[in-house]
């Protein structure tokens, strides 16, 4: 079948999916028909901390996902970083010229092959507004990339990411994900991200400087963190502050 | 508030077009590094600027640019069927029925949380307008960034090929099929137009 016909053929399946084992299965079978062994559909975050709420949809080997969670890759992992500079799928191989590497990223990787893990393609998922994800195909180590394929390989993880969005909302994902700011307090990260003291934003926002300092409180308060560095950190990734946010002159 | 203009209608929406042509330039030549024609520095109007162009645009109360869409007519030229045609794995949707939506643009001063509300309303307004018009698809290009939150509006999106590199980024071409259902697909994603839309501050954000 033409590479076009497939990608329409999997969105049917996938749309029409009930639950998660039926687009885990259709997700399979798109693996395999790809040339590729394994997939991991998931959120870019703590899976551990956010236990069910958060997508999370793969068929690694029991070690790989033993190794991701030990490592908390959720959010470390530099594949998952790769995949915030850029839109478009990207082989891990290409990793070295999108990210900088640090030495841990470079042990992390060592040890994925270690684990067996060989060279995969990530299909970044970003949705405004909700936690950044991706879908990616891997093989054991020493199995080639069928590259004629991979522009099916992107649809087919931009379409199981919205079927699985779809499914996983059902459980509410969305609500119990992103806390929820009132606009005060979101004026007040966005000009502590842009570095300012809780002085100067009072002068900015015309209130008191304790005014100020009472929203930020609330705002850390909302999302369970106790720093304001965590804070606008926690707000720029789930899109309650955009990076366009804080650099617009 | 919705303004639905063509090029050269009566002077009153002369500066709803012109205030959307700089937000154009705005975010498609500054922001993204198009490279599309500017006039007077001031304005991204390019050749499908003409009066069979169609734009859906929504301002604030002061009349600000909020957020716009372009339609072009497909039995005519237009953006996929001249210039990217082989995105597409069979024929370029055309007809009297199709537009292909280009220039989607969000105004750049708008806040994250602003922006998905401009967005969302907007959505809901070219759904809207293609049950009132006899248009049962809309065609359009997007990188793939922007295909999947494209996708995640809710309605029925398929790719018309495989993604390709051009111009240095990850291209798709796509239909999006309107039918009565639509509406309650948006709505079923989340998508409703919001009343709330900002007000009077964004020269103030700007």
């Amino acid at each position: 079948m033409q590479l076009h016909a497939m990608a329409l053929q999997f969105a049917r399946i996938v749309e029409a999916a009930a639950d998660a084992d039926e687009l885990g299965r259709a997700l399979h079978a798109m693996t395999e028909e790809l040339g590729f062994q394994y997939f991991a559909l998931t959120h870019h975050v703590d899976l551990l901390e956010m236990g069910e709420g958060a997508i999370r949809l793969h068929n690694y080997p029991s070690s790989w996902a033993d190794y991701y969670d030990a490592q908390a890759l959720g959010l470390s992992d530099p594949v998952h970083r790769a995949s915030h500079v850029t839109g478009a799928g990207f082989c891990w191989s290409q990793m070295p010229r999108m990210i900088p590497l640090t030495a841990s990223d470079r042990q992390i990787l060592a040890l994925g092959r270690e684990q067996g893990i060989g060279d995969g393609f990530t299909v970044p998922t970003n949705v405004p507004g909700e936690a950044r994800g991706s879908c990616s195909f891997a093989s054991e180590a020493g199995r080639p990339i069928d590259t004629p394929k991979l522009p099916l390989a992107q649809l087919a993880g931009v379409y199981a990411f919205e079927a699985a969005r779809r499914l996983w909302s059902g459980r509410g994902y969305r609500d119990e994900a992103a806390p929820q700011l009132t606009d005060r307090q979101r004026d007040c990260v966005l000009w502590v991200a842009r570095g300012k003291g809780d002085w100067e934003i009072g002068r900015i926002l015309g209130v008191s400087e304790e005014t100020v300092a009472r929203h930020i409180k609330q705002a850390c308060a909302r999302y369970g963190v106790s720093k304001r560095t965590l804070l606008t950190i926690r707000a720029l990734f789930d899109g309650t502050l955009s990076f366009t946010d804080i650099f617009r002159r | 508030m919705l303004h639905i203009l063509q090029a050269g209608d009566a002077s009153a929406s002369e500066r709803v077009l012109q205030a959307m042509f700089a937000a154009r330039k705005s975010v498609f030549v500054d922001l993204l590094k198009w490279n599309v024609p500017v006039v007077a520095g001031t304005y991204e109007i390019d050749r499908f600027d003409d009066s069979d162009a169609m734009y859906l645009v929504l301002t604030d109360a002061e009349g600000n640019h909020l957020g716009s869409a372009r339609l072009l007519r497909t039995d005519r030229p237009h953006i996929l069927g001249g210039f990217y045609p082989e995105l597409c794995a069979g024929s370029v949707p055309s007809g009297p029925n199709v537009r292909e939506v280009t220039r989607f643009c969000l105004d750049r001063r708008l806040k994250a949380t602003d922006r998905r509300a401009v967005r969302d309303t907007l959505v809901c307004a070219l759904a809207d307008h293609a049950l009132e018009h006899d248009i049962d698809t809309y065609s359009a290009i997007a990188q793939m960034g922007w295909f999947q939150q494209i996708l995640a509006f809710g309605w029925r999106c398929r790719p018309l090929g495989l993604p390709q590199h051009r111009d240095g980024a990850l291209l798709a071409a796509l239909r999006i099929d309107i039918d009565e259902q639509t509406p309650a697909l948006l709505r079923a994603a989340g998508l409703v137009p919001k009343a709330g839309l900002p007000a009077g501050d964004l020269r103030a954000a700007a």
